[in-house]
């Protein structure tokens, strides 16, 4: 088999046992990797209704047919288990040296089982595997992990690592790789800590194999020249994401005050522009050469690396219009390996509760020390409050009550990314029916939206747009597991990647092939979600209620007076259902299973709940 | 007229601005605007007038906020 090793190593934490599985090359090629081999072996090996936190959930590292090997961007891997945010299948992928030496070790996915006796690093090189103490450095924050790791092996290995939130168990603790580098939203570091597991070091030295090594390599190495070539002229990484600030700010859809506004005068002052005035380094993956990460100082000295997303929902969705603090809160989010989209939401959540009267606090927006000791409390679950915050903002709306649940900023139980879609009704729809929850990777169609047709508008070529990028982006990017952003941010163009699969594998796939793969993943995450919750309906995808709100309308600014309105959401969500073969309740019909060679996994869900012919 | 003009992302340093008043005549189009502050024909781009899209052929009046953008695509 050609593009991949053909090898799954299994390590069981509670025997300390490991052995290599081989998988077949149809699962290869029906699954392709990433997110399709973790959400194929979640879904064969988990029973429903296991708690995410026990000892029989599984903790994956998926790669794919172009990890490790030199091309555009493919230092990525995917991150994966049952969410203790969500409650069903959840992952993410980030950018980490352990994507290439996982496969230079002979792997295309690590699966951890069982619960060590003690704070545990796990060490693999090639067909070695050892289980070292971590107790040294539980309780540290990932900086100090990674000193701890660097100092024993140098920095040349892949590191994957959590910090007090995953430790404490933080139901939206994050994986963390290099610095700024984190992956696995709901809750995927959380499932490491419940494991026990502090840290996974590898060390690869063999061979990737290759159907056209020498072919691969000139096609790769050349195109990674060209894509760093391309960004020197678009000028992208100068501000990388946090470029998108001040757009958002200028057309409404900037979250501020826990998504209250959506614009806001002092927005520019934590805007693209600025972040790179201050920035004091540029940090990025393996194999980038449009590294994103901006990098500046805080008041203390930290470096903490900003992408749109922190500085966005730890700056503005809590009215912080200060780099330097709102660094400090993105550096403490890295340190303790906590998600900084979902933190910002919790903590602006939080001070909205207070706000309205349904909590009794001492938190405000714009008070960053508060929110600085609220984030140390949230990594520790310390007392009352840190363990609310610990929750996740569905968990603690459901604890606040008086309706507090249609202003927490969540779509499945998984806090919404930094676009304000109080009248963006199409990326409304992306958030609503992003597979794990409200997550931006899978569809973004703002620029679309505004640009091409009536903003007003629910029509059905809002779905297909929809679609059209989730197949992009939630699919191929996911299970060929590459960065998505020569693409997106600079243009570089699709079909390098079925060259790069096909120069991988010796197969001969276009991007169709491609495409019925992506669906056939999130049909699979959909009967994930059926099988945890037999119950599902289509409200489960609506966004957040009070994007709805007429009260909750902007009084002034580009989108005054306006909302979403539900009853035409419910008909563009249909047209969504339509064009994908999914029925009222947003579950893939029997006939779109079939189509996508899923008879045996639809005959499980059917256990659970009935599916539609 | 008067105009204000904000330019967003790295497009600042091909006009050598981030936000800039403009006097500008009478039916002054937005392509035209987009001519005067020397972003490059060929640059993909949305620009939006209060908020809000605008084509490039749409004349500009007195008082309006332009903005230029890249098309960024959500990251």
């Amino acid at each position: 088999m050609n593009g991949w090793t053909g090898n799954i190593l299994r390590v069981n934490l509670s025997s300390k046992t490991h052995k290599k599985e081989t998988f077949t090359e149809e699962f290869a090629q029906k699954w392709v990797g990433g997110r399709g081999f973790a959400v194929k072996t979640l879904y064969d090996e988990l029973k429903p209704g296991i708690d995410p936190l026990g000892p029989e959930n599984k903790f994956i590292v998926a790669l794919g047919p172009i990890s490790g090997i030199p091309a555009p961007n493919t230092g990525k891997a995917v991150v994966a288990a049952k969410s203790p945010l969500t409650g069903f299948y959840g992952d993410g992928n980030l950018g980490t040296r352990a994507a290439e030496h996982l496969r230079k070790a002979g792997y295309d996915m690590l699966i951890v089982e069982g619960v060590a006796d003690r704070p545990t690093m796990l060490y693999i090189e090639d067909d070695k595997v050892e289980f070292f103490p971590a107790e040294e450095v539980w309780g540290k924050g990932t900086f100090a992990c990674n000193e701890w790791i660097y100092a024993k092996y140098g920095k040349g290995v892949g590191v994957l690592n959590i910090g007090q939130g995953g430790e404490n168990l933080n139901r939206c603790a994050v994986v963390r790789s290099l610095e700024g580098r984190a992956g696995g939203r709901p809750g995927i570091g959380a499932v490491m800590g419940s494991k026990k597991l502090k840290a996974i070091v590898v060390k690869g030295t063999r061979p990737i194999p290759q159907a056209d090594p020498a072919g691969m390599k000139a096609a790769g190495s050349g195109d990674l020249k060209r894509v760093g070539q391309i960004d020197k002229e678009t000028g992208w990484s100068i501000q990388s994401t946090t470029g998108v600030l001040p757009f958002c700010n200028e057309v409404g859809g900037l979250p501020v005050r826990n998504f209250r506004k959506t614009h806001h005068p002092l927005a520019w002052q934590v805007d693209g522009e600025r972040c790179n005035n201050a920035r004091v380094a540029t940090y990025g993956c393996p194999t980038c050469t449009m590294r994103c990460g901006v990098t500046v100082r805080d008041h203390e000295g930290h470096e903490s690396e900003l992408d749109y997303e922190n500085v966005a929902l730890l700056g503005p969705n809590l009215e912080i219009f200060d780099i330097p603090q709102m660094a400090s809160l993105n550096y403490l989010c890295d340190d303790y390996g906590l998600d900084t989209m979902s933190t910002g939401c919790n903590l602006s959540f939080y001070a909205d509760a207070i706000d309205h009267g349904v909590v009794a606090g001492d938190f405000k927006f714009g008070d960053a020390e508060r929110a600085k000791e609220l984030l140390r409390m949230a990594a520790h679950r310390e007392g009352k409050v840190g363990n609310l915050l610990a929750e996740g903002s569905l968990r603690m709306a459901r604890e606040f009550g008086h309706g507090s649940e249609a202003y927490a900023m969540q779509v499945k139980g998984l806090e919404v990314a930094a676009y304000n879609c109080k009248f963006i009704p199409g990326q409304a729809l992306a958030f609503g029916v992003a597979p794990i929850g409200a997550h931006h990777r899978e569809a973004w169609i703002i620029t679309f939206e505004i640009r091409n047709t009536t903003r007003e508008s629910y029509g059905p070529e809002k779905a297909a747009k929809v679609i059209e990028l989730q197949r992009i982006r939630g699919g191929l990017f996911e299970f060929i597991v590459s960065c998505r952003f020569p693409w997106i941010e600079n243009g570089w163009p699709l079909d390098h990647y079925p060259k790069y699969f096909n120069l991988a594998t010796g197969l001969n796939w276009g991007l169709d092939d491609m495409w019925k793969v992506g669906d056939r993943i999130y049909s699979m995450i959909k009967l994930h979600y059926l099988r945890e919750f037999p119950q599902a309906s289509r409200e489960d995808d609506y966004p957040p209620r009070v994007w709805f709100d007429p009260a909750n309308a902007d009084t002034e600014g580009p989108i005054a007076g306006k909302h979403l309105e539900l009853d035409k959401y419910d008909g563009l969500l249909q047209h969504y259902y339509d064009q994908r073969g999914y029925d009222r309740r947003g579950i893939p019909t029997k006939a779109t299973l079939h189509s996508l060679g899923l008879d045996a996994e639809a005959a499980v869900a059917a256990k659970y709940a009935k599916l539609t012919d | 007229m008067k105009v204000l003009v904000k330019v967003i992302g790295p497009l600042i340093y091909k006009t050598g601005f981030s936000e800039k008043d403009f006097d500008l005549p009478a039916k002054t189009t937005v392509a035209e605007l987009v001519v005067l502050i020397g972003i490059p024909a060929e640059r993909p781009r949305i620009i939006t007038r209060n908020g809000k899209a605008v084509l490039p052929d749409e004349t500009i009046e007195d008082g309006d906020k332009i903005a230029v953008s890249p098309i960024y695509s959500g990251g």
